[in-house]
């Protein structure tokens, strides 16, 4: 595939953009490439309806597991 | 390649959170990763550490990438070599994101989200236990 641009006038009055979260990007400038990637999970047993439980604590070394 | 001139005069941001960047000028590889558990819990707790974030498989599960089999020409011809931008208002930058003025060369960013919601039993609001 030959991609060719051609670049002419580029101006933009107003921007505004209310959030911007979870591995995004705000970008105004060029770049080669981009690579994004998102895992979402919402199984249908983590919809836990019950007598409050909390959930399992962190041991993972370097987490909040140590200061507490 | 001749790169284009970036020119932006207002930004407003107002919260940058959470290991967010806001980036004025050229970068060369931007590599951002987050990763999060967002607990709904109808009980009013919170102990501080809870949840342990390799014991959900959506945390450590690798994402597929396809390797890019085609041959590819790029070409850019830049007559007016200027991005401008006259107002930027922003009200939040979480989890990780950026705000990037500039050019840059490759971009790697992962984001993984493990969604839990904790509901108090119908008729049971008021106790906690």
């Amino acid at each position: 595939m030959i991609f060719e641009v051609y670049n002419r006038n580029l101006c933009v009055n107003n921007i505004k953009i209310t959030g911007v979260a979870s591995s995004s990007m705000v970008m105004i400038g060029d770049t080669e490439a981009i690579q994004l990637a998102s895992a979402f999970d919402t199984p249908p047993e983590s919809l836990i309806i019950g007598p409050f439980v909390p959930l399992a604590p962190d041991v993972t070394p370097g987490y909040a597991g140590e200061t507490i | 390649m001749l790169e284009r001139l970036s020119n932006v005069d207002r930004i407003e941001v107002m919260v940058a959170s959470f290991s967010s960047i806001l980036q004025l000028g050229d970068s060369c590889i931007v590599d951002s990763f987050s990763r999060a558990i967002a607990v709904q819990r109808e009980a009013e707790i919170f102990y501080g550490n809870e949840g342990n974030p390799p014991s959900f498989p959506v945390t450590t599960k690798p994402i597929p990438f396809l390797p890019i089999t085609e041959a590819l020409s790029y070409r850019v011809y830049n007559s007016n070599p200027v991005i401008k931008v006259h107002n930027l208002e922003v009200i939040g930058f979480s989890n990780a994101s950026i705000l990037h003025v500039g050019n840059t060369k490759k971009v790697s960013m992962e984001a993984r989200v493990k969604h839990i919601r904790q509901l108090l039993p119908y008729g049971h609001e008021q106790d906690m236990r």
